[in-house]
């Protein structure tokens, strides 16, 4: 028998993160890398032109050439017809893409997924920044869903993960397009297992909200009738801290000196 | 934006608490602060506020709005609550807008003033938002911008063209390649998506962004027009994103403003001129096409609580509405019955309506008017509600149980997983806007990046203690004018491959829940050395006394030992790679490897090392080959 490889923690924390929504119901939901503005951006309720459109730095990809018939279908009679697309900046998009596909299907919410995977910002990389980093997304869509279950369903997720520790969490004020209210979470660990780094303090772990009525319009669910909560959290970030990693660079090293530790 | 807890203070007859309490009243209740600044005996707060309210708080007015509610502190007067009186009016200067982007543009003219330095205060004022004092013209408008967050814009009305001794002041698109040299010095080109200021056809100011030098305030200046006026949020961003200039003025007029804001800003601005400049104020002229509309919005009691998941009364959200001055209408107004009688008179639900101040352009729909409950009861007392139980089983999804299926049958085979860049030398897809501009491709394969990967491991296969470097990665890859999902592996041995992921994924069927598979054991991340490692192998025959087969394990354990004392923590790793026994002796081969964190090591400090360890186990009758 040989001896066993190791997984990248990231795929770790996303089986575990798994594991512990899958128990509250959650269901692993995914969507394209490559998006266009519509489902990265409009339908979450990003306008064109407004500055929540800065916050995230995005890189736009050219058009498909390879696709395309001859020149003359890149004249400017057909520019306007073309879907920009995006590597998408969050992993939001999949919030759309799945709601409109229930909605397809005739199937009301409620609604519960989780969406792990990569997301891209086009920035300058440093030891907390990556151009391509990983994001676990939440959404829960139903009847008479509040901020008190977006509390509850995070507190047990990050219970789920600190396992050594009891975890507590708080909310401040904060703003998304597509969430209302939005709320920045942040997370403290108690007791004698913590890292003392991480001991008794507050540390910013993500963003949430309750799902805009927009964002449920424009994926064809009935605002009245139903209302749900998102979070969407930086996997890299967690995992820094769950093992104490110094550089973010490192996930995507390939290098087997901070591979082979998991 | 930068807030002096100073300058802050003149909104407040009260005392303000200091800077940290600020900062916490605001971090729970409205913004994040991004830090505070000791300046002199002032402190100097780093606001973030939100792109939601931009309409109304990148101003002193605004932030001390919400620590007056916040905090239950009373304004010491509140700056737009006077009827405002913009007299008297004159026809010395004409307005028009031709461009529907522009909503409202009041000319205020004021002749004889006396351009000179700025007062002290206004100086250190300016010098708290990291601004150089210019002039006194120019500091008042930049003061009137940071305190009541309206941007204001001065002209030297001597250098502007009249007509029948009128000044005609144009508010239309540029034409296309119109040129403008700002007032930043630079020259800019224009086109007709951007709207500027005219006067004489002659562009004098591009509209939100910035001045031109045209008409800019000198010490010669004598009689001024200012401007106050509202743009359109949209065309604003675009004029800043074409000109790469993103000013104050812009940052404010891009999240849009309401076309009330000027007047206040004329108000304040022309008092100020007055106290520092003098002169003699001629008139306004203000042209305002389409009056802002103001729309009630209405919540209920029960969709607050449902959404909060809280249980607040009447009372509370009355208040809320009441610190925050946002006005308000209960229905039905609950009857004295209610302080005696039963629960169920309460019926039907509460309503409030509210109809917010012009300046909050954020507060549009109920979910908007219970953030302001929300935030201002505080979230933290939320409280936490399970969900309740899921009345169906959530989906299997096919492609993440194949993929966690492939990655544990790679694992059990010795293949560790890696993560490669989507960023490639070549591709089908290009981004447009690489901020790096390396590696400007969409990969179409895995073999790339895994090939690479492998180069970069196998120099450290001693220090892994790896026979053979075994990498995989399941990624995405763009080839075909698609995007799929592969498996890759690729080992110093063997070949690369890779095989789509999909191919793989009807190997699980469908099975009604994900296998249990074991997650990373690791505890804590320990970094590893960027410096060079030094191998070395040491083999010796055991002594007599000690050779039986059978010990061998802890013959070994007992030298490792040796090692590391000898060594400290210069050694990183240490193995046995080979033992065998002929006649009666038993020989064994260790291969250590020494790595420092602090330096590159050099052969002559292992060689002193090797030395030791070679001296202590001769003591000990292990005899060197």
């Amino acid at each position: 028998m040989p001896e066993r490889g190791h997984i990248h923690p990231i795929s770790s924390l996303i089986r575990e993160a798994n594991r512990i929504f899958f128990d509250m119901g959650f269901t692993f939901a995914e969507g394209p890398l490559l998006e266009d503005e519509w489902h990265n951006f409009d339908a979450l309720n990003v306008p064109q032109d407004h500055p929540a459109r800065d916050m995230q730095d995005t890189f736009f990809i050219k058009p498909h050439i390879a696709s395309q018939q001859g020149p003359t279908l890149l004249s400017s009679a057909r520019s306007d017809l073309a879907v920009t697309e995006v590597l998408r900046t969050h992993t939001s998009p999949v919030q759309i893409r799945y709601m409109e596909e229930q909605i397809k299907k005739g199937i009301q919410p409620p609604y519960r997924i989780i969406v792990p995977g990569k997301v891209f910002r086009n920035e300058a990389t440093d030891m907390t920044h990556e151009a391509e980093f990983f994001q676990i997304e939440g959404l829960v869509v139903g009847e008479g869903i509040s901020l008190a279950h977006l509390k509850g369903t995070l507190e047990a997720f990050f219970a789920g993960i600190f396992r050594d520790a009891s975890v507590e969490i708080r909310f401040r004020p904060s703003f998304f397009p597509f969430t209302e209210p939005s709320v920045e979470v942040d997370m403290r660990l108690v007791g004698e297992h913590v890292p003392e780094k991480l001991r008794n303090r507050w540390i910013e772990m993500m963003g949430a909200g309750l799902v805009h009525p927009n964002v449920l319009k424009n994926a064809g669910v009935d605002p009245h009738t139903y209302s749900g909560f998102a979070f969407g959290m930086g996997l890299d970030r967690l995992a820094l801290l769950r093992w104490g990693i110094d550089d973010i660079r490192h996930m995507h090293s390939a290098d087997l000196r901070f591979v082979n530790q998991f | 934006m930068k807030i002096s807890r100073a300058w802050l203070q003149a909104f407040f007859d009260t005392p303000l608490p200091d800077a940290d309490t600020l900062a916490d009243a605001l971090t729970f209740h409205v913004f994040e602060i991004d830090g505070i600044e000791q300046h002199g005996d002032d402190h100097i707060l780093d606001v973030k506020v939100t792109a939601n309210r931009g309409h109304d708080c990148l101003s002193y007015r605004g932030i001390a709005k919400e620590i007056s509610a916040i905090l239950n502190i009373p304004l010491k007067n509140h700056p737009l609550g006077d009827k405002l009186n913009l007299s008297p009016q004159t026809d010395a200067v004409s307005v028009s807008i031709d461009d529907p982007r522009c909503h409202r543009y009041i000319a205020g003219y004021i002749r004889d003033v006396k351009v000179a330095p700025s007062p002290q205060w206004l100086v250190s004022y300016l010098e708290k938002m990291g601004q150089k004092s210019i002039n006194n013209v120019v500091d008042a408008t930049n003061f009137v911008m940071f305190n009541i967050g309206a941007p204001l814009h001065a002209f030297d009305a001597g250098k502007l063209k009249t007509k029948n001794e009128k000044y005609q002041i144009d508010i239309r698109p540029a034409r296309e390649g119109e040129k403008l040299l700002a007032l930043d010095g630079k020259e800019y080109t224009l086109n007709p998506s951007i709207l500027v200021i005219s006067n004489d056809s002659t562009a004098i100011g591009v509209a939100g962004v910035k001045g031109g030098m045209p008409a800019s305030i000198t010490e010669d200046t004598k009689d001024i027009i200012i401007e106050a006026a509202s743009f359109d949020g949209a065309a604003v961003r675009k004029a800043a994103q074409h000109m790469k200039l993103r000013t104050d003025a812009s940052a404010r007029f891009e999240q849009g403003m309401s076309p009330e804001w000027p007047a206040y800003a004329m108000r304040d601005m022309v008092l100020l001129i007055q106290q520092i400049a003098g002169g003699e104020i001629v008139g306004f002229t203000d042209a305002y096409p389409v009056k802002q509309e103001i729309k009630p919005v209405s919540v209920t009691l029960d969709h607050i609580n449902k959404t909060l998941g809280m249980s607040i009364t009447t009372d509370e959200v009355s208040d809320v509405f009441t610190r925050l001055g946002l006005l308000f209408v209960q229905e039905p107004v609950i009857s004295q019955t209610y302080h005696h009688g039963d629960k169920s008179d309460l019926s039907p639900a509460p309503v409030f309506t509210v109809t917010p101040p012009f300046e909050r352009l954020d507060l549009t729909i109920p979910e908007e008017l219970i953030e302001e409950v929300g935030r201002h009861l505080g979230y933290d007392k939320v409280p936490s509600t399970p969900l309740p139980p899921s009345t169906a089983l959530p989906e299997i999804n096919h492609s993440f149980a194949a993929a966690e299926r492939i990655r544990e049958d790679l694992i059990a085979q010795g293949y560790s997983e890696v993560f490669t860049s989507v960023f490639a030398e070549k591709g089908e897809r290009v981004v447009a806007n690489k901020v790096d501009g390396v590696r400007p491709y969409l990969r179409t394969t895995l073999i790339d990046g895994l090939t690479e990967a492998l180069k970069k491991n196998i120099p450290n296969k001693d220090l892994l203690g790896l026979k053979e470097i075994k990498l995989f990665e399941i990624g995405t890859v763009w080839p075909d004018a698609k995007e799929i999902q592969m498996v890759g592996t690729i080992t110093e041995k063997g070949k690369a491959s890779e095989k789509p992921l999909s191919e793989h994924t009807q190997n699980v069927g469908h099975p009604m829940s994900y296998i249990n598979l074991p997650t990373s054991a690791a505890i804590r991340y320990a970094p590893y050395s960027r410096y060079p490692y030094i191998v070395r192998d040491i083999a010796f025959w055991t002594p007599s006394t000690l050779h039986h087969e059978a010990n061998v394990g802890s013959v070994g354990s007992y030298i490792s030992d040796v090692f590391k004392k000898e060594s400290g923590e210069l050694l990183q790793r240490v193995a046995l790679f080979d033992t065998f026994t002929k006649a009666d002796k038993t020989s064994l081969a260790f291969r250590l490897i020494f790595q420092s964190f602090e330096k590159t090591l050099t052969d002559e400090e292992v060689n002193l090392i090797m030395q030791k360890v070679s001296t202590v186990l001769s003591a000990k009758g292990f005899e060197i080959r």
